[in-house]
């Protein structure tokens, strides 16, 4: 027999010892995390009589997590960047600043930075690596960059004059080519500055102005503006929706590559029922709007009449108004024609400004730059390349092959600040500083502030000794190749206070710091005036309908993962995806009537074949996505992209064909797929796990005709 | 079973188990006391000369560990026999959060002239450095953890700057009031608990804020 301990018991013996550990633990003061000479202190040497320990400095400078060229404020204390804000004082961002922005710290801090020279993955000094660049080049070298402006583009530019007048190539694969090829062709201005701010109404075809388009942050102060009352009012149209669309009065879907026919279909609208003049525009695109009818557009698109009409008379109410398209040269003209209808040029348009000297100006970049690139390395046309600032292995569309242009290349130098998919096939990887150690200006693409150029400033002291700003690496570069009038500048800086002093006319050291201190200087610019006669093409676009039993593939660009640049950052990681509030991982959007053809339910894995190759990520049944469609967001999906990226997610960027728009050469940004299901089903982690809120009322909401009915709202 | 067998008292498990959980808790507890003891915490304040006007001078004390530290600065020699005020070392306790370690340039301002390198080894190592462009590593002696947020500027504005009865002369009382009379040790070493029952007690006597994010923020 044995002492049974029953709950009496357990209660006792659980009641006492507990007691005691409770009397153990009570009110005696715990040292643990009280450290004594754990940790280091050091102490200034001389330091300014500004510098006080404990407390932060602002200092100016530019954002460059994307190529809008923000201003920034950074605060430093005890020798450290802490925290970035957007400089109040600049016509672009106006003080604000996007997660993007704000996560720059993270490229800063990155434990993942390249901070020596690299041969062939080994380690190597400066002297050693520019040798070997030296003995093996061959050919004049060309240049493969993300968007560029400023003084580095200058800089760009005479290395490669004086080392054999090589080709630029400027990539960007989130970029607005198709509208500026729209805008060059209609206004003779590829750069108008849009007034979102001044609009009564917006309507967009899959131009994402609030989350990737141009300049966000500048789009989004405006939008708060034209928010204000009286309110302005948003309608997109596009097959997938994004974060501008998510915040639209109206949204409507449209099947993948139809935006144009429900522009040139709301035009025919107007022409038609609200008699609006086509006098302005050119033959060709009169005939069009006469061809699309509204039933040609319920074929081609999937929108109906009704919708047109309504879509027609917010534009017809809401006077002036803005239209913007993009993802297709078709689109974009076809928003322009209805700009050119509506009289919105001059009002809701103006021209933009011409930057003197000129080559100063942003080299935007585009997709045609990468299939540029691709087909001469292919074709032996390039012996030596140095690529910064963009990583065609993983942006590249499958079907362009870039690994195996690559490897054609004699002699390939990174100059970078990661390890990625691109560095691992450079012979030479040279260490870049980040964007908070360099010296620089930006020329925002946006034109806001009419000639204002953005200067960056380090922050703080270089975190690793061995790495060197891009400006230097260029002056280095261009002074090795013998440039002309370089002879004299010992760094980068000297040569851009030197560039700055001329365009403000007194190398005074007070006005130099006055620079410095607004993060800003007014370069001199001219501006443009709008042709009179744009030669507008306006063709009945073509539309991207899947074949049967296939979808058309959508990958959309987010603000936060970018087009994978930002992947190894974990904060952007970690941020919920603005439109399915998932993080750290890839999803496939697709529509609940689709998904239910197919058998799916949420969280089904699917394999996604395209004649490029396959993926295999997870479903989100949404309704913000065309039937006929299936999105996955870029980003993620890298193989080589540090700790925090490597083999998160999968990149739906390999699957497209790469097939090219007939006016820009830009890609279209969908292709056909096969999706079928691989029989596994995981949660998705979303940070909002449901739709509802289970009558807790955490948002009040009315439905959207309640709305109508009493508010009058669109 | 066999019937004839002796029946066996059962073990008294409970009262085994009360007893060891009685016994270890007397364990725990008195240990505790001890070390209590040991870092003086009961002891009556035994520093003698004026203390802080209008506030509740501290009393709970900490003895704490000898810190190495790369040179031997005696706070004894320069705060003490030579009367030098903390305030004009640790300037920034009056500015900031942080009271900061003096700029070696600081240093140099006197060591230059006055018991220069020559005389004294220590401050050779000082001037070595100064002159090497070294900052010298100090280990730290009080630290707090890092989410605790601990101002001296406030600490010094109450009891020194707006103390109708105080002197910035004075201002090593204040100072003394957490870390302990610096004259005494030398070498810094920490003098007080600096725990959150410490601020407590503390901000109890003299009206501090009692708000859990007012240092937790």
């Amino acid at each position: 027999m044995t002492t049974k301990i029953d709950r009496r018991n357990f209660l006792k013996v659980l009641g006492l010892g507990g007691a005691g550990a409770a009397l153990a633990g009570c009110d005696m003061p715990s040292y643990a995390t009280m450290e004594e000479g754990e940790e280091q202190v050091f102490s200034y040497l001389a330091p300014e009589e500004y510098m006080v320990p404990g407390i932060g400095i602002w200092y100016a400078s530019t954002c460059l997590q994307c190529a809008a060229g923000c201003g920034v404020h950074g605060r430093v204390r005890e020798g450290r960047a802490l925290k970035l804000e957007g400089n109040p004082d600049t016509a672009v961002n106006k003080g604000k600043l996007c997660q993007m922005g704000q996560a720059a710290l993270q490229t800063h801090y990155n434990p993942d930075r390249i901070t020596k020279p690299r041969i062939g993955g080994k380690e190597a000094t400066w002297p050693e690596a520019l040798a070997y660049i030296k003995a093996n080049a061959s050919g004049a070298p060309v240049w493969l960059t993300g968007s560029i402006g400023g003084h580095q583009a200058v800089m760009l530019d005479t290395h490669l004059s004086a080392s054999g007048g090589g080709k630029h190539y400027a990539v960007e694969t989130v970029n607005a080519q198709a509208w500026q090829a729209a805008c060059a062709d209609t206004l003779g201005d590829a750069h108008p500055e849009l007034h979102i701010d001044k609009a009564s109404s917006v309507l967009s075809f899959g131009a994402d102005f609030l989350g990737t388009w141009i300049s966000p942050v500048k789009f989004m102060t405006d939008y708060g503006e034209f928010r204000g009352a009286p309110r302005g009012v948003l309608t997109v149209v596009e097959p997938a929706m994004t974060l501008s669309g998510a915040n639209a009065d109206h949204w409507v879907a449209a099947r993948p590559g139809s935006q144009a026919a429900v522009a040139l279909g709301v035009a025919h609208m107007l022409a038609t029922e609200y008699a609006v003049s086509t006098s302005a525009l050119p033959a060709g695109a009169v005939d069009a709007i006469v061809a699309m009818t509204p039933e040609r557009v319920s074929e081609l698109s999937g929108v109906d009449a009704k919708t047109l009409s309504k879509i027609a008379d917010t534009l017809m109410s809401n006077h002036p108004s803005l239209v913007i398209g993009d993802g297709g040269y078709e689109t974009a003209a076809a928003a322009m024609t209805l700009n050119l209808m509506l009289g919105n040029i001059g009002a809701t348009i103006t021209p933009g400004v011409e930057l003197i000297p000129a080559d100063l100006g942003v080299r935007g970049g585009s997709t045609k730059a990468l299939a540029d690139f691709a087909s001469d390395a292919q074709a032996g046309r390039i012996g030596t390349v140095f690529i910064t600032g963009t990583n065609p292995v993983f942006t590249a569309p499958g079907g362009l092959m870039m690994k195996d242009a690559l490897a054609k290349i004699d002699l390939k130098v990174a100059v970078a600040l990661f390890e990625d998919e691109t560095t691992q096939m450079c012979d030479v990887v040279l260490p870049l500083a980040s964007p908070l150690e360099d010296w620089g200006t930006h020329v925002p693409p946006s034109g806001a502030g009419r000639g204002e150029i953005h200067v960056q400033q380090p922050l703080m002291e270089k975190l690793h000794p061995d790495v060197l700003g891009l400006g230097d690496i260029l002056l280095g570069l261009s002074q090795d190749a013998g440039a002309d009038g370089l002879a004299d500048f010992d760094d980068y800086y000297a040569y851009l206070r030197t560039a700055i002093s001329a365009m403000i006319g007194t190398d005074l050291e007070t006005a130099w710091q006055a620079v410095l201190q607004a993060g800003k200087v007014q370069a001199p610019a001219a501006d443009r005036v709008f042709a009179a006669n744009g030669a507008l093409t306006t063709n009945v676009p073509e539309t991207n309908a899947p074949t049967a039993g296939q979808l058309s593939l959508i990958t959309t660009a987010r603000q936060g993962l970018f087009d994978g640049r930002h992947a190894n950052l974990p904060w952007l990681q970690e941020a919920p995806d603005q439109i399915s509030k998932a993080v750290w991982d890839s999803w496939a959007e697709i529509h609940p009537a689709t998904a239910a053809g197919l058998g799916l339910k949420d969280g089904d894995y699917v394999t996604i074949t395209s004649d490029n190759g396959a993926i295999t990520t997870r479903v989100f049944l949404y309704k913000g996505v065309h039937p006929d469609a299936i999105a996955v967001p870029m980003g993620r999906g890298h193989t080589h992209y540090g700790r925090y990226a490597t083999g998160i997610g999968v990149n739906p960027l390999s699957l497209l064909d790469g097939t090219a728009d007939g006016r820009t050469g830009e890609f279209t940004n969908t292709t056909s797929v096969r999706v079928q299901a691989t029989g596994d089903n995981r949660h998705l982690v979303r940070l909002m796990d449901v739709d509802r809120q289970y009558g807790r009322k955490l948002a009040a909401t009315i439905s959207a005709d309640q709305h109508r009915r009493n508010q009058g709202g669109a | 079973m066999s019937p004839d067998r002796p029946k066996r008292r059962p073990f008294p498990w409970i009262r085994t188990i009360m007893a060891v959980g009685v016994v270890g808790a007397l364990i725990v507890l008195g240990g505790q006391m001890l070390e209590q003891e040991r870092v003086g915490g009961e002891s009556p304040v035994t520093e003698a000369g004026p203390r802080v006007p209008n506030a509740v001078f501290p009393t709970e004390t900490f003895v704490g560990k000898d810190v190495p530290q790369p040179i031997n600065y005696s706070h004894k020699l320069h705060a003490g026999d030579l009367g030098i005020n903390c305030l004009y070392c640790h300037t920034y306790a009056r500015r900031s959060m942080v009271a900061g370690i003096p700029p070696t340039a600081k240093c140099m301002g006197c060591h230059t002239i006055v018991s220069t390198a020559d005389e004294k080894p220590e401050i050779e190592k000082l001037t070595v450095m100064w002159e090497s462009g070294q900052s010298p590593a100090w280990n730290k002696v009080n630290d707090m953890p890092d989410f605790v947020h601990f101002s001296h500027e406030r600490h010094l504005q109450k009891f020194l700057f707006d103390n109708p009865d105080m002197n910035v002369e004075d201002s090593r009382e204040v100072c003394a009031m957490c870390h302990g009379d610096m004259v005494e040790v030398g070498v810094a070493k920490k003098m007080r608990p600096l725990t959150m029952g410490f601020c407590n007690t503390c901000h109890e006597n003299n009206d501090g804020p009692a708000d859990c994010t007012r240092c937790h923020k």
